[in-house]
């Protein structure tokens, strides 16, 4: 599928995905067929309007969607976790451009069809998610300091001995402790002598981790903070926490699903800055998933434009944005309002988007869009490149032999 | 359905005028719910709407603006102001409004929600929820309806066969759809417009704006466009009203203030939501910091001075400005045991111990603290564990006239204000 020296640039793809949905009038096809690849350290923009499949996508990474209802069609979703760098041992140096990672020799991980167990291990760890609304993403019950330590006791109770100088050997409750695996009884045992020391030590080890976390996002007074409930933040220093919660780690794929939508646009643009920051930084990747153009046009490297469960353009931001090549993507650049529209005068895509259930083999943009032809009836666009790094799926550009095909100038004269 | 009468009459006609509208919320506590406060959600808001125009009424999240909005429409009545409604050719004040005048207010102000899955009666079918109004006011009889209906429906970009559906049945935009058929049943004037579009995809919200604007157009239609988008806000209104915490901080025509804006507040909301086809992508979008302040205890002079990059020591520092970054410095508000004021400017502020407060007589003259909060500082005397603090009283600043129609609430010359946000 992919040859070697390709398949190492990508921390992961995904290769003709398909997620259906069974409802009372039929299957769903909610993403029907997408492939695309994530590059090391680079930011992906997943846009499309709702319902197109871009969060089922973005979930399906982490198999974070209910089955059944849900049914995997198909596909596969290949991730290459990275090991810490050989050289400097997570260090950070040269060789791992000061990440202190490097991708592994490993074979890459089918995220699919590994066991629950393993994918428990990369969730969170190896792959981590902001999801849109942090207040519903954040447990009500538990202070931010406890819900930042369950990361760290899920995925680094290695660390957390090491940091509180138990030895690795550790075992007992306090190991318990360490990976959150409390058995009956070992509450009674930690609060007395000797373990209560240990404990103790724990403790304070991950404060420590913990306000260092919270600290990268630039939340004042970390300490402070994690003592609060979420609902006594303010819906910014929510997604802070949630970007702190998901970084904990260091992971290699963000996956961040509309993270500002629910905030203001001027609290929006200092968690923009934030993710991009931290992103430079650690050369995290970042699948970053939104319905809006002119964000995704700031943040991100690449764009991936959704239809209807297809991508129907990729391309480097530069390419999509100068040079739109999918009647779709061109309507969805004009329907947003500038400086310039005359009032009244937006370009409107008209209908809606078609119900996914059970679609004809036809282009599915066939039926909105404007320089359709019979040929977008009766075939199935695959997504073709155009010009290096840009793909598309239409027939204005790859038509297919004998057919009439549908061109820009027929419909614009 | 025809083009009525008022299309004739001047468009600079006032059509509903906002004069000093608040709009206070008791907060109540303890077991016999004393009232210890109040919400300032509007905080003396006046400005005018004009036969046939757009005004646009932006602001973030907890601005007042939908309740402003609300009070506008009728739904709620202001604590203190008017507002006035121009029926007949004369401005009434809308609560003391009788019968026949209410009803007639009633129906020439019409709203649309944002959020229309909430405001249309899920049991209800459409021809029963665009209908309504139009058996309230007996406008038609029984046998007409139907027509009735389909004609506004039609006009909506409906149809007969929506007739007989429930609004589960529609897609967002189609709901948001036969949300404004309901406000146009009646004919009215003027409509309030409560975000109608931000649920929506960008696709379906150029359909919705573009319908608006032929209704506009062809009805001689007022809106208040009420929304945090500056871009549809842009496309749509005539003029603009900026708020921020209650208050208006910037007015005037829409494009005199995307030129140049006068408010710090407005320029930071421009930068922080640049247009699509806005070629500085490299740069960094500047956002704000912090978070709006409560509104039950609203900071003095300008309101927006706490978050404000362009700050100067006119601008209303007070004693909550050193107690809200005493909250952001690690180990110092837990040192902190008590605020003793004797106004908002001039307070005692009482440590546990001598160190903590000596750490904060200290601390308050370092570089962490904002230039301009520093040097409002008149008085700052230490005495054992208490530090007595005072601040230049200041005025609240008002909304002043500008050149071009504008009006704005800063201290600041626009001219210097946009000279050093470049």
């Amino acid at each position: 599928m992919l040859d070697a020296t390709q398949a190492s640039k990508n921390v992961a793809s995904v290769r003709d995905l398909k997620v259906h949905f069974q409802s009372k009038r039929g299957v769903v096809h909610a993403v029907d067929g997408v492939s695309f690849d994530i590059r090391d350290g680079e930011t992906l923009g997943l846009v499309g309007e709702t319902g197109c499949g871009k969060s089922v996508t973005g979930r399906s990474f982490l198999r974070l969607l209910p089955v059944p209802p849900g049914i995997l069609a198909g596909g596969v979703v290949s991730f290459r976790p990275h090991g810490p760098c050989a050289v400097c041992e997570g260090a950070g140096c040269a060789d791992c451009t000061n990440t202190g990672r490097r991708a592994s020799g490993d074979q890459p991980i089918d995220l699919l069809s590994i066991s629950s167990e393993n994918m428990r291990r990369i969730r969170g760890d190896r792959i981590a998610m902001i999801f849109q609304d942090p207040g519903k993403a954040l447990n009500p019950t538990l202070t931010i300091g406890a819900q930042m330590s369950e990361v760290f006791l899920q995925h680094r109770s290695a660390e957390l001995l090491e940091r509180a100088s138990l030895p690795p050997d550790t075992s007992g409750a306090v190991r318990r402790f360490a990976a959150q695996e409390p058995r009956f009884g070992d509450g009674l045992i930690l609060k007395f002598p000797p373990k209560r020391g240990q404990r103790a030590k724990l403790q304070v080890a991950l404060n420590q981790m913990v306000t260092e976390a919270l600290a990268e996002t630039q939340v004042p007074n970390p300490v402070k903070l994690m003592d609060r409930f979420p609902h006594e933040l303010s819906g910014g220093m929510r997604q802070r926490v949630m970007i702190a919660q998901a970084l904990a780690c260091n992971p290699d794929l963000l996956i961040a699903d509309e993270p500002t939508t629910a905030l203001d646009v001027t609290v929006e643009a200092r968690i923009l800055e934030l993710i991009r920051a931290l992103q430079q930084r650690r050369k995290t990747s970042v699948l970053y998933i939104s319905h809006d153009l002119s964000l995704v046009r700031r943040i991100c490297d690449r764009v991936a434009v959704m239809y209807a469960g297809r991508i129907v353009e990729i391309g480097t931001t530069e390419d999509v944005f100068a040079n739109p090549r999918h009647p779709y993507t061109r309507g969805l650049m004009a329907a947003v309002p500038t400086a310039g529209t005359a009032r009244g005068k937006l370009a409107a895509i008209r209908g809606t988007v078609p119900e996914l259930v059970d679609p004809p083999s036809a282009c599915r943009f066939a039926g909105r869009c404007p320089y359709e032809t019979a040929a977008c009836r009766r075939n199935d666009p695959s997504l073709l490149p155009v010009a290096g790094d840009h793909s598309v799926a239409c027939f204005i550009d790859h038509p297919t032999g004998s057919q009439v095909a549908p061109s820009f100038e027929r419909v614009t004269e | 359905m025809n083009a009525s009468p008022k299309q004739e009459t001047a468009p600079s006609e006032v059509l509903l005028s906002i004069s000093d509208v608040q709009k206070y919320y008791p907060i109540r506590e303890g077991a016999l719910q004393r009232v210890a406060g109040h919400v300032r959600a509007v905080d003396g808001v006046s400005f005018d709407i004009r036969r046939g125009e757009t005004v646009g009424l932006v602001g973030e999240s907890g601005c007042g603006k939908t309740t402003l909005g609300r009070v506008v429409s009728g739904l709620t009545d202001a604590t203190g102001g008017a507002v006035h409604y121009n029926l007949d050719g004369t401005l009434s004040q809308i609560d003391h409004l009788q019968d026949r005048q209410a009803r007639q207010f009633r129906r020439n102000c019409q709203m649309v929600f944002q959020d229309s899955f909430a405001s249309l009666n899920p049991r209800h079918l459409v021809i029963d929820i665009v209908g309504r109004p139009l058996r309230v006011y007996k406008e038609v009889s029984s046998g007409d309806l139907v027509e009735r209906v389909v004609e506004l429906l039609e006009q909506v970009g409906l149809g007969r066969q929506h007739l007989y559906r429930y609004p589960h049945q529609f897609s967002g935009g189609q709901r948001q759809r036969i949300s404004i058929a309901r406000a146009l049943a009646l004919n009215p004037e003027i409509i309030v417009l409560d975000e109608p579009t931000s649920a929506l995809d960008v696709s379906v919200q150029a359909q919705i704006l573009n319908l608006l604007n032929d209704l506009q157009a062809e009805r001689n239609l007022a809106y208040l466009f009420v929304t945090h988008d500056l871009s549809v806000v842009r496309h749509m209104a005539d003029r603009l009203v900026v708020m921020y915490l209650g208050k208006v901080c910037e007015a005037g025509e829409t494009q005199s203030i995307f030129d140049a804006p006068h408010h710090p507040y407005t320029r930071a909301l421009m930068a922080a939501k640049p247009d699509l086809d806005d070629d500085r992508t490299g740069e960094q979008v500047k956002g704000l910091d912090g978070i709006v302040p409560d509104p039950a205890r609203p900071p003095q002079g300008c309101r927006f001075h706490t978050r404000c990059e362009m700050a100067t020591p006119v601008c209303g520092w007070e004693v909550d400005d050193v107690v809200r970054w005493l909250e952001d410095e690690p180990g110092m508000f837990e040192h902190l045991s008590g605020v003793e004021r004797q106004s908002e400017f001039n307070a005692e502020l009482a440590f546990d111990s001598e160190e903590a407060a000596a750490k904060l007589s200290m601390a308050i003259r370092s570089e962490s603290v904002p230039a301009a909060m520093k040097s409002a500082l008149k008085r700052l005397n230490l005495k054992g564990h208490k530090v007595d603090i005072e601040f230049e009283a200041v005025d609240e600043v008002q909304l002043t006239a500008r050149d071009g129609g504008r009006l704005a609430s800063c201290v600041l010359d626009p001219a210097h204000v946009a000279e050093k946000s470049q």
